[in-house]
């Protein structure tokens, strides 16, 4: 079974695409097979990282049918054992799914064999986003070290909780705890999922202790992106640490990514930035994340096909 | 996995059981950095009700952890209550907690001074000091004959006064244009006649009249 990685992180322009096209390539490099899907169905651009024209095939020759298997779906790219799945041409109401399209595609997703699969995901927080997110417990977020980018993080972060909880209770009854929740805090609306848990867990220990520890098998990853050299060299860890104390999952932070305005050049030229500049600092960074991506894979369970289970 | 309010005070701060004082101190430093309104860590995470909570509860463990008996206290607390091993407490990774202000740099100028002043308690010393006091003027190599007398290395005018050797050397062998500023050169002088334990006025005046004397000559 494939190991996913859905790459997210709320804000958009932090470079979730810029990042899973170099994961992409960088694991390429190492001998993987890995496949990238465009997922992110408004605003499709991740062939473009990799130096392809407007694609002639992709996800859309899957929604509509004309393609039996999501394998037909697959290009391959310029980069042996790289592949990519684009939704360049997919219709322009197709950022709005069904939900029996969404979980189409996240099924034929985890029969797919390859050894890595990467998930581009669009920024905001839209339910789509959020399922696709949680089809792994590898979840990578893409942050920039800006506050606007930090906040629509943890945002990010809370509405995966809240997403899941909620697809884990019963519509009835998580209205029922939503309310009691309300009430206690006067706030008006829930703001740390946690909320939940903890309300659960009183007045219900066994099944808010399981409910936790699902939460608790969720892995985040963290890479911080366009790292300008006056930033705070130590916000990532402490982004890090601060996640670990506050949210019940684990968080890891992967590592900075160097900003580099040849990054610019490259998307304008086309060219795959780490093939052009490989001996540059944003480049050796990508590699020292995508090496510490594999390292962590080798032990971890990856994909979720109880996804949708209700306890 | 615990909630915040949980956490012990070592968890707060993200510090062994055993932590020393300077990581105590660090930690807490640290933490304020993470939990200030301003800090791009968290300032978008938090209310600021919720932030002012976690910030009493950092300001908490610092106070407890950092004072000597009210740890104490704590680790006990921890240990009746099941959270923490007893043996950890008396283990040898403990480390000891400092003094708040204490500084652990080594000095050694008063166990110098004090054999200086033996040396010159026990030496003969007194003719030759009271001979050059007596003088107008005061040159570099009374001063290095009077030290040599008592016996006394200029590293060890260094341990006491801070002067440097080069700047000793200068003085002593009257050297005016490696001599440091008149103002600097006095208050060196006035140490080192203290070294030497004879009148340190007489010294500067001696000295800078000598001083004079040799730059009309050059």
């Amino acid at each position: 079974m494939p190991i996913t990685f859905p790459i997210g992180g709320g804000k958009g322009g932090s470079g979730k695409s810029f990042i899973t096209a170099s994961l992409g390539v960088s694991f390429a490099k190492q001998g993987k097979r890995v496949l990238l899907i465009d997922l992110d169905l408004g605003g499709s651009n991740l062939h473009s990282f990799l130096g392809l024209k407007n694609t002639e095939i992709g996800l859309n020759e899957f929604l509509n049918k004309r393609f039996q298997d999501l394998e037909q779906a697959i290009l391959s790219t310029s980069v042996p054992n790289l592949f990519i799945i684009s939704s360049a041409n997919c219709s322009m109401e197709s950022a709005n799914l069904f939900y029996l399209q969404k979980l189409k595609i996240i099924r034929a997703i985890q029969g797919l064999t390859f050894d890595y699969i990467l998930l581009d995901l669009g920024a905001g927080t839209s339910f789509n986003t959020l399922d696709f997110f949680l089809t792994s417990n590898e979840g990578i977020f893409v942050i920039t070290p800006e506050p606007t980018s930090i906040e629509n993080a943890f945002r990010f972060i809370k509405s995966v909780y809240f997403r899941r909880i909620k697809q884990m209770l019963k519509q009835k009854e998580f209205q029922r705890i939503v309310k009691e929740v309300l009430d206690d805090s006067n706030i008006g609306i829930v703001r740390w999922p946690s909320d939940i848990i903890d309300m659960l867990i009183e007045k219900e220990p066994e099944r808010g202790a399981f409910l936790e520890n699902k939460l608790g098998e969720y892995g985040f990853n963290i890479i911080l992106n366009q790292f300008r050299r006056k930033s705070d060299s130590s916000l990532g860890d402490k982004i890090e640490r601060v996640c670990n104390k506050h949210f019940y999952s684990k968080f890891q932070f992967l590592g900075t990514v160097g900003y580099d305005e040849r990054v610019h050049d490259s998307i304008l030229s086309r060219n795959i930035y780490i093939n052009t500049y490989p001996y540059t600092v944003t480049a050796t960074d990508l590699q020292n994340v995508a090496d510490k991506i594999s390292e962590n894979g080798q032990t971890s369970v990856s994909t979720h096909q109880d996804c949708y289970e209700e306890i | 996995m615990k909630k915040f309010e949980d956490l012990s005070f070592y968890e707060i701060l993200e510090i062994p059981v055993g932590a020393s004082s300077y990581e105590i101190r660090e930690a807490y430093k640290e933490a304020l950095s993470i939990y200030n309104e301003d800090s791009l860590t968290t300032y978008s995470l938090f209310t600021d009700d919720e932030r002012d909570r976690i910030r009493e509860k950092v300001e908490e463990a610092f106070l407890t952890l950092i004072d000597e008996v009210k740890r104490a206290d704590y680790d006990r607390m921890l240990v009746d209550s099941g959270k923490l091993d007893e043996q950890i407490l008396h283990g040898k990774e403990r480390g000891r907690p400092a003094q708040l202000f204490s500084d652990n740099k080594v000095n050694y100028s008063n166990a110098v001074s004090n054999m200086v002043r033996k040396k010159i308690e026990e030496g003969d010393v007194e003719d030759i000091a009271s001979e050059i006091l007596s003088q107008e003027r005061i040159s570099g190599s009374d001063l290095k004959r009077l030290r040599q007398a008592i016996g006394i290395k200029q590293q060890e005018v260094f341990e006491i006064t801070r002067i440097t050797v080069s700047v000793l050397d200068a003085i002593e062998n009257d050297q005016v244009e490696s001599l440091p500023p008149l103002i600097y050169l006095k208050n060196f002088l006035k140490q080192y006649a203290g070294v030497l334990q004879v009148d340190s006025e007489k010294i500067v005046e001696g000295y800078t009249r000598q001083m004079a004397l040799n730059q009309d000559e050059t």
